[in-house]
């Protein structure tokens, strides 16, 4: 279990990494593949609670340091109303809920059913980005909502949801590797009933 | 739920209430740590990603090329190529040009970058470029190119810094209307996209008398940007019942943006 912990970190230190290098995909209305969030996602199917709340808190930790903007500055009195800024940490509270949706269908995944978690991982990254979206709205007042906005979200969790059967092969992998049983309870059952 | 999940969630929390509790000067911190240890993933990156863009361009141009040598003659072919490679480095030194020009014009003491990376975020108009507090940069400087203003330094890392563009919503600047009284505050909307963004200048008179083209320039007030910076033209204006605001097309090409200069604090005053 350690080993898989420390193995699921590292894997998404990685995603951070290779985050930098993916860029924005300007003719699907500058979407984006979340790697680090698909890390997150598949990653939360396989493992209990604690394991997933410290990946929510390690993944928002380091997407609120890479993102983070700073408030205005300058003269109050020349700029009487700054943007506010979303507080630093707000991404781990979103990592958290998505972390939990992810655990709420675990059972499906442990009996096999890993296209459940997949798709969910695509609704997962979709509310993700409308609930930021939706904050930065609310923190800074003035509601907006274009068709762009929603296809930017669409495309995003769409274009992350396709990469998730890699990372879940990875994940087995990585769990054969530091022999971690997902407890894939479903196969379980079919190899049993072949031994019959 | 079992005692152990619970206790979990509520170390969770903990933490999560350290995060949010956190004062602009510690995340400042957190940032600057977090990205002297990505700076040599993002420095070899970078280089991998600029090796591998001319990689492609050099195989597109002798696709491009090969097409052509096969429809005319061998030797025209070969002065075709010279002619080519001619154009990229008279293009490349007219840029070069353009670039100390403007250096030589300016009042500031600037430090030229490159950007190295476009929108590395979700919902901010931002970039980063390959000069930092290595290079005297520090949080908050201006980013300019010949064409106007592009930003400001938000991030800040040893080697790389991000520049807050003029057309994020976050970024604020007082600005003038070029033969009018009119001064309001000039800032990007929240939904940009495509390649041609507006600004909108804000706090204008109700009965402002602009027209479209008027030129936009920074008043150097409010203690963040210098006077005199071309913000952009006035694309038109919509009156309201008590203030009037305006959208103005912004001067620099941020689809093309290449080369920008931070400006540094002057050491003329000294």
């Amino acid at each position: 279990m350690i080993r898989y912990t420390a193995s699921l970190v590292i894997l998404v230190l990685l995603a951070v990494v290779l985050q930098q290098f993916v860029p924005p995909l300007a003719p699907l209305f500058e979407s984006r593949v979340m790697l680090v969030a698909l890390v997150f996602l598949c990653a939360s199917s396989t493992v209990p609670a604690p394991v997933m709340l410290l990946l929510a808190f390690l993944c928002g930790f380091i997407t609120d340091a890479e993102n983070w903007i700073g408030p205005h500055g300058g003269d109050p009195e020349i700029y009487p109303r700054p943007v506010e800024p979303l507080h630093f940490g707000y991404s781990i509270a979103l990592y958290a809920v998505m972390g939990y949706l992810m655990q709420g269908i675990q059972p499906l995944f442990r009996q096999g059913k890993w296209q459940f978690s997949a798709a969910l991982s695509g609704i997962a990254v979709f509310l993700y980005l409308l609930a930021e979206y939706l904050l930065i709205n609310f923190v800074r007042g003035g509601f907006s909502f274009t068709r762009w906005t929603f296809l930017k979200i669409a495309f995003s969790s769409g274009v992350t949801m396709l990469l998730s059967p890699l990372v879940f092969w990875l994940l087995f992998r990585l769990a054969d590797w530091s022999r971690y049983t997902i407890r894939f309870d479903g196969m379980k059952r079919r190899k049993r009933a072949h031994a019959f | 739920m079992k005692p152990l999940n619970l206790l979990a969630l509520l170390v969770f929390l903990g933490g999560l209430a350290w995060a949010l509790t956190r004062s602009e000067r510690t995340v400042r911190d957190i940032q600057a740590t977090y990205y002297r240890a990505i700076s040599p993933f993002l420095t070899g990156g970078s280089a991998l990603e600029t090796r591998s863009r001319e990689f492609l361009k050099e195989v597109e141009h002798s696709k491009m090329l090969e097409a052509e040598v096969e429809a005319m003659r061998e030797d025209f072919g070969r002065l075709k190529l010279i002619e080519s490679q001619f154009r990229k480095v008279e293009a490349e030194n007219s840029a070069l040009r353009r670039a100390l020009d403007f250096k030589e014009r300016t009042r500031f003491e600037v430090v030229a970058s490159r950007i190295t990376r476009r929108n590395p975020a979700t919902w901010w108009q931002t970039v980063e470029i390959d000069r930092g507090e290595e290079s005297g940069i520090a949080t908050a400087y201006t980013v300019v190119t010949d064409q106007g203003l592009v930003g400001k330094i938000d991030r800040l890392g040893e080697h790389q810094s991000t520049v807050l563009l003029l057309t994020d919503e976050a970024c604020q600047v007082s600005a003038k209307v070029e033969g009018s009284p009119e001064v309001g505050i000039l800032q990007g909307q929240r939904e940009q996209f495509g390649g041609s963004p507006v600004l909108r200048l804000r706090f204008l008179s109700r009965d402002a008398r602009l027209r479209e083209g008027m030129r936009v320039f920074s008043t150097g007030r409010g203690g963040l940007f210098p006077a005199d910076l071309l913000l952009g033209e006035i694309d038109r204006v919509e009156p309201g019942p008590l203030a009037s605001e305006a959208l103005v097309r912004p001067s620099v090409d941020f689809q093309n943006l290449g080369t920008v200069f931070v400006l540094t604090p002057q050491k003329e005053d000294s």
